[in-house]
């Protein structure tokens, strides 16, 4: 049995010719070798939560900033190698914390929600599950609603399962729609009830610390596809950008459709966050064709990004 | 200066054919820009009504835009793109340091294809002057849409920078790979300290093996011989006597 395996490679013939969405992956954290090795693995857009960068920031400049990049350099660094990028903007739960700044952060954030490719307010919710953390994540569902977007919810790490149940109260009692609710970093313990009342269950493929996807698997063999995506929430702590192609071959291996695949690893998120008005699957390949036949001139528009050779000694 | 009434009503003209009736009605809604949050939303919104296809311009209406603007062009632009320039320069601009900050507030926010749209407008946005700064930061921007912004069919650059942001910008379109010949005012631009970079910058290119885009000798050529020109096309610089 494959599950059993622990040091089996991931052999790419057994994804090929698919393509993949990844909902949660933090590229500004990432190198051009992760974009290359996700767009060879066949992930053709994604989505970047904002959310805190591992220190806190101290000015509503840096959020200014920040946000700007996500929808600017961000997007077109991701274009260079044929990946859509989507982000969804939000003030994250840690940094709801400092009230002062977070009362500024609020006011700006109506500038940045409905920019073009702004898919959702996330993520947000609970990280200690206090009580300015819930005050910004009631004030931000208020957001959403009056926006028509769907909201992003990353759910604590710690008292795991109170959290997720309490994000979903709020969520209702703000009188959203569970459909356009996305909750966040499943496991095995909130699943059923996330999926029970109506909400989309996101499961973070994300080593030691999250979901690992040999479980995925158990989790999709179980509970079906319905309502169910994965992503890598891949960061600057050790993760894996490629986590959903490898848990789309791994699941391929155990015996998954091709079908209930597709589904949770690309059709599933995008269902979910085109509620925003903002997706376009068209877009998806029309980064390279575009520019290819931009003003018929060969050196593509956005700037390509040229291949090089890896494995090679020489670098010229 | 150009005749501001006369470009808004090309510019409409050319919008109205390229999008729907609804997103023309919401477009041109004076709704739009009755205050700067209004406006500030709208700017955001617009390719959600007007959509992001490539635009058809009619010939006579890329003649009549020449007349009133020459060097300004907006073949293959988008429909966002022309409907955000068209709502830049409707929007209130009597007071002067009230225009300039909303503008720049645009700028520091904005996303890949709003910057797009910003920078393609500055050579029809009042106070000339004023954008010269901003135009500077474009130029140093990474992102090969927004400085095909500034540097293809954009006036503003010749008739705006100091000869120093002038020759970066050229230099940079070198650098980046683009359409030189696109960018406007090269001929009256061309300068001496021009040429002595272009000129250090074909030896780097062919220290290191690499070819030059021949654009560059038509900027050098005013300011050497023929012979020091052809001698160059072949490899063979000189020392920094040259241009001194």
């Amino acid at each position: 049995m494959p599950l059993e395996q622990s040091t089996e490679k991931f052999d790419m013939v057994l994804i090929k010719g698919m393509k993949f969405f990844d909902p949660h992956v933090h590229m500004t954290s990432r190198t051009t070798d992760d974009y290359q090795a996700m767009a060879d693995a066949g992930i053709v857009a994604l989505i970047e939560p904002s959310f805190w960068l591992g220190q806190p920031r101290t000015g509503v400049d840096s959020f200014k900033d920040y946000y700007s990049s996500l929808v600017g350099w961000e997007r077109f660094r991701s274009s260079q190698f044929g990946i859509k990028h989507y982000c969804t903007i939000g003030l994250n739960s840690r940094e709801a914390n400092n009230e002062a700044l977070a009362e500024q952060v609020m006011e700006m954030l109506p500038l940045f929600i409905y920019k073009d490719g702004v898919v959702g307010i996330g993520e947000i919710g609970f990280d200690d599950q206090t009580a300015a953390e819930e005050k910004y994540y009631r004030l931000q569902l208020d957001l959403a609603k009056e926006s028509g977007l769907p909201v992003q919810i990353h759910t604590p790490h710690r008292d795991k399962k109170r959290g997720t149940q309490r994000s979903m109260d709020i969520a209702i009692e703000h009188g959203l729609d569970p459909h356009m609710v996305i909750v966040d970093h499943n496991n095995e313990e909130t699943v059923k009830e996330v999926l029970d009342r109506g909400f989309w269950a996101a499961f973070t493929i994300y080593p030691f610390t999250k979901m690992g996807n040999q479980r995925m698997v158990e989790i999709t063999k179980q509970y079906g596809p319905e309502r169910i995506m994965v992503n890598s929430a891949a960061d600057w702590g050790i993760s894996d950008p490629m986590a959903v192609p490898k848990t789309a071959a791994l699941m391929k291996l155990n015996g998954i459709s091709l079908a209930d695949i597709e589904l949770v690893t690309y059709r599933n998120a995008i269902t979910a966050f085109a509620q925003s008005g903002q997706i376009d699957e068209a877009d998806f390949i029309t980064a390279i064709d575009q520019s290819a036949k931009f003003e018929g001139n060969s050196i593509l528009r956005g700037g390509q990004q040229p291949r090089i050779n890896k494995s090679s000694i020489i670098i010229s | 200066m150009y005749n501001a009434e006369e470009l808004k009503a090309i510019f409409s003209d050319v919008i109205k054919d390229n999008i729907t009736m609804e997103a023309w009605v919401w477009l041109s809604a004076d709704n739009n820009i009755i205050n700067n949050t209004a406006f500030n939303t709208a700017f955001v919104m617009i390719p959600r009504k007007t959509g992001k296809a490539i635009i058809t311009v009619t010939q006579r209406q890329q003649e009549l835009l020449a007349s009133i603007r020459p060097g300004f062009a907006i073949d293959y632009w988008t429909a966002d793109r022309l409907s955000r320039v068209w709502l830049l320069i409707k929007y209130d601009s009597t007071d002067k340091d009230r225009y300039f900050r909303v503008i720049e507030n645009l700028f520091s926010t904005a996303e890949m294809n709003e910057q797009v749209a910003l920078y393609s407008a500055l050579p029809v946005l009042p106070y000339p002057p004023l954008w010269a700064k901003r135009c500077m930061e474009g130029i140093r921007s990474n992102i090969g849409t927004v400085l095909e912004a500034i540097m293809y069919n954009n006036p503003y650059p010749a008739e705006n920078l100091e000869e120093g942001a002038w020759n970066q910008m050229v230099l940079k379109a070198f650098f980046t790979e683009k359409q030189v010949d696109k960018l406007y005012g090269l001929d009256n631009r061309a300068n001496k300290e021009l040429a002595r970079i272009l000129i250090d910058y074909a030896k780097e290119r062919y220290a290191a093996g690499r070819e030059v885009n021949r654009m560059l000798w038509y900027l050098v050529e005013k300011f050497v011989t023929q012979e020091q020109l052809n001698n160059m096309k072949q490899g063979h610089f000189y020392g920094n006597e040259l241009l001194t």
